[in-house]
């Protein structure tokens, strides 16, 4: 009797102790989730009162013949290749830099990690301004063609800019993670090869790279699930312009479902953008952790 | 390593001029927020001819500052609450069962890291209004509890995984059990990565911006900070002073936090990436 009092005591205090994260995570991820499912298959605006089943209608739509998406979707790849390249390679350089011990380290790291704290609308907001107002001015003192050039009116600079804001905003991000990396290198590995002649390029890709393969593996994947999802940024940069050449997935999501009030159509292509999400994650991993057993 | 002691004066004073670069759109911003109009308007990057807090008086009454504050103290902090109590005696419990059910449910609690948030954002918002937790801050930092608990339960669970089960057995021995046990034995514990926690979560919540904008920028009463500046931004698109001084003026709470707290917001930030 005692021993089953005790069982069912214990059995009470891990419900109490587990059911307030369940329900919080089943309220905001599960049922939304399922009913995105059930409105991807319905046509409806968000005003009638009762959705209307269209079956898979939606994404007949969106691959046969939604240039939006498409167009939504090159762009997003386009960025995110670039981005994960990008970031890594440049926050490498500068953590090597500043794993050197320069009398200045604690102010650079400072100052590179500093955007990375500010919300992304608003440096979009802050670049747009430099962009439209602060390149005048600064063409105008320096007489730089580079500062004439129409960053935010021309499809292609426009994409540029949104990759060097999003870079500048989370290059510090990257950098620290590299930094802590590369503090974990013992230094007498480095001196060993010093010793046997290895010249610094040398060192670098082969003793130094492959010991930063897990921060690698964590930078690459953050920046990946970061840029897959980029919205805020384009947003307050350039609102999907010059002509709608700078919609991403997630803003294309956006405009369809609050925008046009396309509920049904807009949740179709959100659970789109969740199986290529789902994808491409898994596969990322996988293809380094095994990297990583390897070096 | 050997290096020629020029060579290193030279790469300090490059990426010294180099970090000076990189922040000089901030340097910018701030000289712009205390121009007038014309000023701007003529030359951008020269110093601003007084020092004048026009603007910021302007601006500060304009878009009611201390409510919007409030707000995103309230929606921070009523989130970080609610994810850390709900995340750390969740993983306590989990780490400690082994049973078939305690690892499902971890799985049910950690999967949803793999869902953007974009997929899910109409539901969630219709889940929101049906519950009438839309257009209030407190039904804002409610919904933190669960975007940010899978996280938060992930980096505890992994943590008290290593602390010694002879912890709570000497506990329960001295009487100790349940809730009392876990807060005043294991919680005092977890301080390290209740730290990276924090740091990583005000970090997010302070400056979110779509699922606000989802929920709570219908009316001036219950904006954020990051929503109002957004909103004042379209309005004065051409008044470039003001938009600047509301830029400023949504960011600096976040540098001062950072001119302070700077070491612990670094190494936070990398345990947390690292961690996750």
């Amino acid at each position: 009797m005692l021993k089953l009092g005790r069982k069912r005591a214990e059995k009470l205090e891990f419900g109490i102790f587990t059911l307030p994260i369940l329900i919080s995570i089943i309220a905001v991820f599960y049922y939304p989730f399922i009913m995105t499912i059930r409105y991807s298959l319905t046509k409806w605006n968000g005003i009638s009162k009762h959705p209307k089943f269209i079956g898979l209608d939606n994404f007949k739509q969106i691959f046969l013949g939604d240039t939006n998406f498409t167009n939504a979707a090159w762009f997003t790849v386009k960025y995110a290749i670039l981005y994960i390249v990008l970031v890594n390679v440049i926050a490498i350089l500068l953590a090597l830099v500043l794993d050197m011990k320069l009398k200045t380290t604690a102010w650079l790291r400072a100052a590179f990690f500093i955007p990375y704290i500010l919300s992304l609308v608003i440096v979009g907001f802050i670049w747009k301004f430099i962009f439209m107002q602060g390149f005048e001015s600064l063409g105008e003192s320096t007489g730089w063609g580079i500062f004439d050039l129409s960053w935010l009116g021309d499809p292609n600079l426009a994409f540029i800019s949104i990759l060097l804001v999003s870079i500048w905003q989370s290059v510090g991000f990257y950098m620290v993670i590299y930094i802590a990396g590369l503090q974990s290198v013992p230094d007498d590995l480095k001196e060993a090869a010093t010793v046997d002649g290895a010249g610094p390029f040398r060192r670098f890709f082969s003793i130094t790279l492959p010991l930063l393969a897990p921060s690698i593996t964590i930078s690459v994947f953050m920046a990946l699930t970061n840029s897959i999802k980029v919205f805020d940024v384009i947003l307050s940069l350039t609102g999907g312009g010059p002509g709608g050449t700078t919609y991403s997935v997630a803003y294309d999501i956006y405009r369809d479902t609050f925008q046009n009030n396309l509920y049904g159509y807009g949740t179709a292509k959100a659970l789109i953008l969740f199986v290529a999400v789902l994808i491409i994650t898994v596969i990322q991993l996988t293809i380094f952790k095994r990297k990583e057993v390897e070096a | 390593m050997k290096q020629s002691k020029a060579g290193r004066i030279i790469l300090e004073v490059v990426m010294f001029i180099l970090s000076l670069a990189f922040l000089y759109p901030l340097v910018l911003t701030i000289i712009n927020s205390f121009k007038s109009f014309k000023e701007v308007m003529t030359d951008v990057i020269a110093l601003p001819q007084s020092l004048s807090f026009e603007n910021y008086a302007y601006v500060w009454k304009f878009i009611n500052y201390p409510r919007l504050f409030m707000n995103n103290a309230i929606i921070t902090l009523l989130g970080l609450v609610g994810i850390i109590l709900i995340a750390s005696i969740a993983a306590y419990k989990l780490a400690r069962t082994k049973s078939r059910a305690s690892l499902i449910i971890y799985f049910i609690c950690i999967m949803p890291m793999l869902i953007p948030f974009q997929s899910i954002m109409l539901t969630v918002l219709q889940m929101a209004k049906d519950f009438n937790l839309s257009d209030s801050t407190w039904g804002l930092g409610l919904l933190y509890w669960g975007f940010g608990a899978p996280l938060a339960l992930f980096i505890y669970h992994g943590f008290v995984k290593g602390i010694p089960k002879e912890i709570d057995e000497s506990a329960t021995i001295d009487g100790a059990s349940g809730f009392r046990l876990f807060f005043s034995v294991i919680f005092p514990l977890l301080k390290s990565v209740t730290t990276t926690i924090i740091i990583i979560d005000v970090m997010w919540i302070w400056n979110d911006f779509l699922l606000p904008l989802l929920m709570v920028n219908g009316s001036p009463a219950t904006k954020t900070l990051t929503l109002a500046a957004y909103t004042f931004v379209g309005q004065y698109t051409s008044d470039w002073q003001y938009a600047m001084t509301a830029m400023v003026m949504a960011v600096l709470p976040s540098i001062i936090v950072f001119i302070f707290l700077q070491k612990y917001i670094v190494k936070g930030v990398v345990a947390g990436a690292v961690k996750g």
